[in-house]
């Protein structure tokens, strides 16, 4: 296949590039880089038709197309040009090799537990106060103990799944 | 801000956001769960990578006097540490963050866009649901506030921020040195037809099995 660019950074490179990133959004324009935000922030036009009187999408989060849904309508497009640039853009149902070897060949199995886990991961970012992004690498970098303390439970939480999962893969 | 600037700022974080995930392969199902099998270290690379450059480039814009007010998150320790847990079960069943699940959806990922954008609009639901039950729970304990270590320590954050560079340098320096040993699996960007067959028994594995 043909290479246009390179189709990887090292973890550092790529890291550090995201670190340039967070520190402009975070210093310049006064907001922590979020992922899981905006699935909150759009989360009101359902929630506010189930929970009328609810507390939460009156004063805690914002409705709306807010900064942090910009922000993962940029990401989804800033992947997507890297892709494209690198020729690996193709529509997929399936992550490669590693998952069907392991679980099967089954969509349905992938879509279910792709479907799960980030449920999971949607309601423990709203309980830690923020997710990957938005608590570990924005909290990290202002020193902020709450971020080391996520890290340390997200790892807690995703080493023994992780094992649980593959015990009986073929892998 | 204008709001032109408050709409072209968001997209374009968002793109640098969403081209570095691409770039450092976070994008990929495997590349997360990986981590957590300790196969693959190119999350905690990548993550601890970021938040040492973002200390740095934090600290520097504030000395230019670029730095506006710069947002703490707030630390509670029972929170953290929960929520933490719970996210990271949800991201090795996944393979993402919600984060990722844009920029895999942007490579073309169906999995991503279709179930992943879908569990977190139900979870985020969820989660406004649950609101007033969990977090008075919670908040009571190893509540802390919007504090750095820098405030808790009573020193100049640059000194934090020194401290942290050496230690993710020597953490990192000691993982690449362990690392660099010929490890006892293949690893998983190997094609699998270049690794033994399952068929042929490897004696080592049986006598291991047996004893």
């Amino acid at each position: 296949m043909q290479r246009p660019t390179p189709r990887r950074l090292s973890p550092y490179a790529a890291g550090a590039g995201l670190g340039v990133v967070v520190a402009l959004s975070m210093a310049v324009f006064g907001h922590r880089l979020s992922g899981a935000g905006a699935y909150q922030h759009l989360s009101g036009f359902v929630g506010q038709r189930l929970v009328p009187d609810s507390m939460y999408w009156r004063h805690v989060v914002p409705t709306g197309l807010t900064w942090d849904v910009l922000v993962a309508i940029g990401s989804l497009v800033g992947a997507l040009t890297a892709a494209r640039l690198s020729g690996e853009l193709s529509l997929r149902t399936m992550p490669d090799r590693q998952w069907s070897s392991a679980f099967g060949p089954s969509v349905v199995r992938r879509w279910l537990l792709a479907f799960l886990g980030s449920i999971l991961t949607e309601i423990g970012g709203g309980i830690a106060g923020g997710c990957t992004a938005s608590l570990a690498v924005s909290g990290g970098a202002v020193l902020a103990p709450g971020a080391f303390v996520f890290m340390a439970g997200m790892f807690a939480g995703g080493i023994p799944t992780a094992f649980i999962a593959y015990r009986r893969a073929r892998e | 801000m204008t709001p032109w600037m408050a709409t072209v700022a968001p997209l374009a974080i968002g793109f640098g956001f969403g081209w570095f995930l691409q770039k450092g392969g976070l994008s990929r199902y495997e590349t997360i769960v990986n981590v957590f099998r300790f196969r693959d270290l190119t999350v905690l690379k990548f993550l601890l990578s970021a938040v040492v450059t973002a200390a740095i480039g934090i600290r520097l814009l504030d000395v230019l006097g670029v730095a506006a007010e710069v947002p703490i998150p707030p630390t509670a320790i029972a929170g953290n540490l929960l929520g933490g847990v719970v996210f990271g079960v949800g991201m090795s069943l996944s393979g993402f963050c919600p984060g990722t699940v844009a920029a895999g959806a942007g490579e073309g990922r169906l999995d991503y866009l279709i179930p992943g954008g879908l569990g977190l609009c139900v979870g985020a639901v969820l989660y406004g649901v649950l609101y007033p039950e969990l977090v008075p729970a919670l908040a009571r304990w190893g509540r802390v506030g919007a504090v750095t270590f820098a405030d808790l320590l009573r020193v100049e954050p640059w000194l934090v921020v020194a401290l942290l560079t050496e230690l993710t340098a020597l953490g990192l320096y000691g993982l690449e040195r362990g690392g660099s040993r010929p490890s006892r699996r293949p690893s998983s960007h190997t094609d699998s037809r270049s690794r033994p067959t399952e068929s042929a028994p490897r004696p080592s594995d049986r006598a291991a099995r047996s004893a």
